[in-house]
């Protein structure tokens, strides 16, 4: 019989780090397969995950598809899933399904420089992308990560962008000054405009906050990108992930299925309500 | 296959189903119908329509997925779940009208594609639905002509029933409708020329005696596609109290939401269930963080519309509403469907 797209197959929680504490906390889990199923999915794709009891959320993604030895989910604490999750501990066991979405198109990509420009937890959707890049460098050109959070405490994977620094071009910022901080202060899109990213033959990838993702939208035109050039990664309330439940949809788009990866060409034709 | 059956013959073939699961419409209360499971004396199709759609015997309003239990042995935790799929039951629901078979058919597209829901198409292979058609529009609201349909389309049906008075003319439309019929081959008689004439002008004088009409329907979606800013959308929701029920009881809205159901949180043990859900209601889209798409309950009527006028139309070339007039005459406040596309018709380009 054909599967049952709404069952999960269960993982086991391996690892889990602590990226931001506090309110928003922060917490990066990998899983493994209990009966090492098969998973196989692309960079910007997400996956249904089940804390039983508790109910199912959609989280995108953040580990590479070119790493077998786990699926990694970076997730914020926020809602009801979100919470039991970050109560579960090393050894747990999940629920998972999918993988969801259409992903990046980075087959189109290649030989292309690469922006990614994220905001807070929007730097996850394109952290899997940003690794499988970075273990095939050869195929791509410039690399450059503009990454952003309130304050330093809030920046996700902290440790490993200060060690993409030697791989790639880095530039944090945080929205206040604070004391021992070097980098840009102001939002994502004010330091975009301050890095002056060239659109010569160049992707820019950018996923954070809705209001975030629309100025540097706007500072990316101002930069002279074309709308082909800029994409997105969408997120709506989700629930069946297959296009059937009727809630996470843009116009005739539902964003589980035929998003969550939209060039700005295709995303501002469409009704302006996500 | 045209046949004819009569009136007095209906019951003997019905109890010759034994091996269906078999719902007939029953008067509940005044006014108010509802698919039952029958036994022998209720097998009465003199009726308008219900007031819940067939849907629900197709895609319930609750149903669960799975279970889940946690169980601890040798202090290793294992966890069981089991997909729990609908039972195996031939069903055979008559009385079906044009309008909510439609229904089922739009429905058909949404649960395939590139995921095919289990739930759903474990039902309807196994449901024939055995249509009558309208001699007299069910419902002063009714306006099926205006969406492509009418009181004797043939979508979603296995069979189509047209009372002839003391006889139905029975079309089969399947080879699921042929079985059902072969059951009990002996109670049909051959439809004669006259019979099928006879069954086309009831259909006809029923298709007249229709009130409503939506002008145009399919230049509303391309109208609409310019209306998505418009203030109409505000004016006609003002007074929407937000109840759900055009969408709970509309024969073609299929939102739903997934929970967990927990009996006992220690040690672990539930089941995920589906439930009909509402674009009406604004936590529907509303993000853990507080963030809402569709905050304003202008942003949902327009949903509502765009979604059976508009999306549909787009993604499957069919409107995504059948004419059965259900959101028009049980909305509380009277907002009106009809009204409010008259309005894009008017004000749209």
């Amino acid at each position: 019989m054909e599967h049952n797209v709404y069952i999960p197959k269960l993982a086991k929680i391996i690892e889990i780090k602590e990226e931001v504490g506090g309110a928003r906390a922060i917490k990066t889990f990998r899983t493994a397969f209990a009966n090492g199923s098969n998973f196989e999915y692309r960079c910007g794709q997400c996956a249904m995950l089940s804390v039983f009891g508790k109910g199912e959320s959609m989280i995108s993604i953040s580990s590479s598809p070119l790493v077998k030895d786990f699926l990694q989910f970076s997730i914020l604490k926020m809602g009801r899933v979100t919470t039991a999750l970050h109560e579960m501990e090393v050894g747990d066991l999940i629920g998972i399904r999918g993988p969801y979405g259409n992903g990046f198109p980075i087959e189109d990509w290649k030989g292309k420089n690469i922006l990614f420009i994220g905001g807070g937890i929007g730097l996850a959707p394109i952290w899997s992308f940003l690794q499988t890049a970075l273990l095939k460098k050869e195929e791509y050109g410039e690399l450059t990560l503009i990454y952003g959070a309130r304050t330093s405490k809030d920046l996700v994977f902290r440790e490993e962008c200060e060690r993409l620094k030697n791989k790639m071009k880095v530039f944090l910022s945080i929205d206040v000054a604070e004391p021992g901080w070097n980098e840009f202060v102001g939002f994502v899109p004010q330091n975009v405009l301050d890095k002056k990213p060239s659109p010569a033959d160049t992707i820019a990838i950018t996923c954070g906050p809705p209001i975030m993702i629309k100025f540097v939208i706007k500072a990316l035109k101002d930069l002279h990108f074309d709308d082909e050039q800029i994409y997105t990664t969408v997120e709506n309330k989700m629930k069946c992930g297959i296009g059937k439940c009727g809630r996470c949809n843009i116009g005739p788009h539902y964003v589980c299925k035929d998003g969550p990866v939209y060039s700005w060409a295709e995303l501002k034709k469409l009704p302006q309500e996500y | 296959m045209e046949k004819i059956l009569t009136k007095k013959a209906l019951p003997q073939w019905v109890k010759t189903l034994t091996s269906y699961k078999v719902y007939f419409p029953k008067k509940e209360e005044e006014d108010r119908w509802n698919y039952v499971e029958i036994s022998d004396e209720e097998m009465n199709l003199d009726f308008l329509n219900t007031t819940l759609p067939p849907k629900k015997l197709l895609f319930p309003q609750s149903e669960a997925f799975l279970e889940f239990a946690k169980t601890t042995e040798n202090n290793q935790e294992t966890l069981e779940v089991k997909e729990i799929l609908p039972p195996e039951e031939q069903t055979a629901i008559f009385g079906v009208r044009p309008c909510d078979a439609r229904a089922a058919w739009l429905l058909d597209e949404v649960f395939s594609g590139e995921f095919t829901d289990p739930y759903y198409w474990k039902r309807r292979n196994q449901t024939i639905l055995v249509g009558l058609a309208c001699d007299t529009p069910p419902s002063e609201n009714c306006f099926c002509l205006s969406v492509e349909g009418s009181p004797c389309s043939e979508e979603g049906l296995d069979i189509l029933l047209t009372d002839l008075g003391d006889k139905y003319f029975v079309k089969s439309l399947t080879e699921n409708g042929e079985k059902l019929i072969h059951a009990r081959k002996g109670l049909f008689q051959d439809a004669k020329p006259e019979d099928q004439k006879k069954a086309k002008a009831v259909q006809a004088e029923s298709a007249k005696k229709l009130k409503r009409q939506l002008k145009d329907a399919r230049s509303i979606a391309s109208k609409l596609k310019g209306m998505f800013d418009s203030n109409i959308w505000d004016e006609e929701s003002m007074s929407c109290i937000r109840c759900g029920i055009c969408t709970y009881l509309c024969p073609s809205c299929h939102c739903f939401d997934i929970n967990d159901e927990v009996d006992s949180v220690s040690p672990l043990k539930g089941r995920r269930v589906r439930t009909w859900d509402t674009c009406q209601f604004p936590d529907f889209t509303m993000h853990s963080s507080g963030h809402n798409p569709r905050p304003e309950k202008a942003s949902r009527l327009r949903q509502r519309l765009f979604h059976k006028f508009q999306y549909f139309v787009e993604n499957y070339d069919k409107f995504q509403c059948v004419g059965c007039g259900r959101c028009i005459s049980f909305c509380p406040v009277g907002i009106d469907i009809i009204k409010v596309l008259d309005k894009v018709n008017e004000h749209g380009t």
